[in-house]
């Protein structure tokens, strides 16, 4: 049974690109065939976050216009061959495609994969209602700043509203430091604002910034931010997995005591 | 009067006021002249028409349509009534109406009002569920909450000073009751929120007193006064 999976925030640059590409890679490693649509038409930037930008022929308009077959437009990744990315166009805009071709374009889609996962644009317009029309589950992504939960707060209202079925949070950019005094709020914090289920925390980590400027998604290292979307991964096909410890020091000496313990 | 045609233009079109002592032929006289002066500056318009200082019957008011549209090239796209003690009295018998059903009966909202959603009543209302930031409520009666309300709430919106909004955990952005309206204080969010954390909250009521709006906890006394 497939799942078709929108990423969303309302707000944009709080990582929605960025864990598209992690948990998507993430699914792919648990043995999941995957797709990667990115619905950010005319700001396409999935495919450079999965370093896949250099393959790109056709794309998601080519599909819905009818001037490719989806296969033809679907791009393998490099690592993961159960791994496909349908990349957004970048000369057009998001009125070249409606709700309504999405919704058939994710129905074919479920023939072949197990989850379709939707990378969905900021805002909450035309391109926003695009990536929700056949999505059955949402991944909220907020950052713990009031202007990102005011949107994701906004978004969740559309959500329900479009009767999207599961809506689930992931808190990302943490920084523990910053929490311990007292200058950011907790992840405890955001999800009574926000009032819907945690799926996910994912800490601040320059790994991440490292790994998207190469072109390869960070989940499936042991940087810490790798590990939270590994276990987002699992905790999306229903497995419970206990949230990371965040605040453990990493140092060479804890490393080795663990190996003692 | 000193004219006894006298065109003014307003928001829909215009309004003829007319002599109401000049027998109707004469009349009728003045508004083709008066017409066919401004003819070029009203060339081709579409407009609505409506007729003030004198009572028409049906048949002079055709006349008097037949009349511009015979002589001018305006379109005249309906007439409107412009009877404004009339329509004062629809109001303020109207107005009178709904805060009297108001105060009486309500409305149950159940579920958590997000950002940019707004719920509005004729009625009083109750909501279960939190009023986020950016949500607003508004009611012609009054509003209770029960849950936190931490965005913006209207009560008595016809005007009525005597509505209260109460919450079971008072943190508004905004509250305005009647026409009275109050704000919360410009403390940073993150501030704010720690205060709340270290303090308990407690069920709470707004209502209007000298003209500010007064937020206190609700007590036994609370609902005697209201």
């Amino acid at each position: 049974m497939s799942e078709v999976i929108v990423i969303t925030s309302g707000k944009g640059g709080v990582g929605k690109t960025t864990t598209t590409a992690n948990v998507g890679t993430g699914l792919a490693q648990l043995d999941k065939k995957v797709v990667l649509i990115d619905t950010d038409i005319g700001l396409r930037n999935l495919d450079v976050v999965m370093g896949l930008e250099n393959r790109i022929v056709y794309n998601l308009v080519d599909v819905v216009e009818g001037n490719c077959r989806i296969k033809q437009a679907l791009i393998k990744d490099k690592k993961y061959p159960n791994l496909a990315l349908l990349p957004s166009a970048q000369t057009r805009d998001k009125t070249s495609v409606t709700p309504e071709q999405m919704k058939k374009l994710t129905d074919e889609l479920r023939e072949e994969f197990d989850y379709i996962l939707l990378d969905c644009p900021a805002g909450i317009e035309q391109g926003f209602k695009n990536a929700i029309a056949g999505a059955d589950r949402a991944l909220v992504v907020t950052t713990p700043e009031v202007s990102a939960i005011r949107d994701a707060d906004r978004i969740i209202g559309l959500l329900e509203a479009n009767e999207i079925k599961q809506t689930q949070l992931i808190v990302n950019r943490l920084r523990m430091d910053m929490v311990k005094r007292g200058d950011m709020m907790t992840v405890d914090d955001v999800c009574e604002i926000l009032a819907v289920n945690l799926i996910g925390v994912v800490p601040d980590d320059e790994q991440i910034v490292i790994s998207t400027n190469q072109g390869e998604p960070l989940v499936g290292t042991q940087a810490l931010a790798g590990r939270a979307f590994a276990n987002i991964c699992k905790r999306i096909m229903g497995e419970e997995i206990p949230f990371l410890d965040l605040d453990k020091k990493e140092t060479v000496f804890t490393k080795l005591a663990s190996l003692f313990k | 009067m000193s004219l006894p045609v006298i065109i003014k233009s307003n928001k829909y079109g215009i309004n003829l006021i007319l002599d109401n002592t000049m027998p109707f032929r004469e009349l009728i006289g003045h508004i083709k002249d008066k017409f066919l002066e401004s003819e070029k500056f009203f060339k081709n318009a579409r407009m609505a028409i409506s007729f003030e200082g004198r009572e028409l019957t049906p048949e002079e008011e055709y006349q008097i349509i037949d009349t511009i549209s015979q002589n001018t090239s305006i379109h005249i796209v309906c007439v409107i009534d412009n009877d404004e003690i009339r329509e004062q009295l629809v109001k303020k018998k109207m107005d009178e109406y709904d805060s009297m059903a108001a105060g009486n009966t309500g409305k149950i909202y159940k579920g958590t009002l997000r950002s940019g959603h707004v719920l509005e009543s004729e009625t009083s209302l109750i909501v279960i569920g939190d009023v986020n930031p950016g949500a607003k409520v508004t009611s012609m009666g009054n509003i209770v909450i029960l849950g936190a309300l931490k965005g913006t709430a209207y009560a008595g919106m016809a005007g009525n000073e005597e509505c209260f909004v109460a919450a079971l955990d008072m943190n508004p952005m905004q509250i305005k009751i009647g026409d009275v309206i109050g704000r919360s204080e410009d403390k940073g969010f993150l501030a704010s929120l720690k205060e709340r954390k270290k303090s308990n909250t407690e069920p709470q009521i707004a209502t209007v007193s000298g003209n500010q709006i007064l937020i206190e906890p609700i007590t036994k006394n609370t609902f005697n006064n209201i």
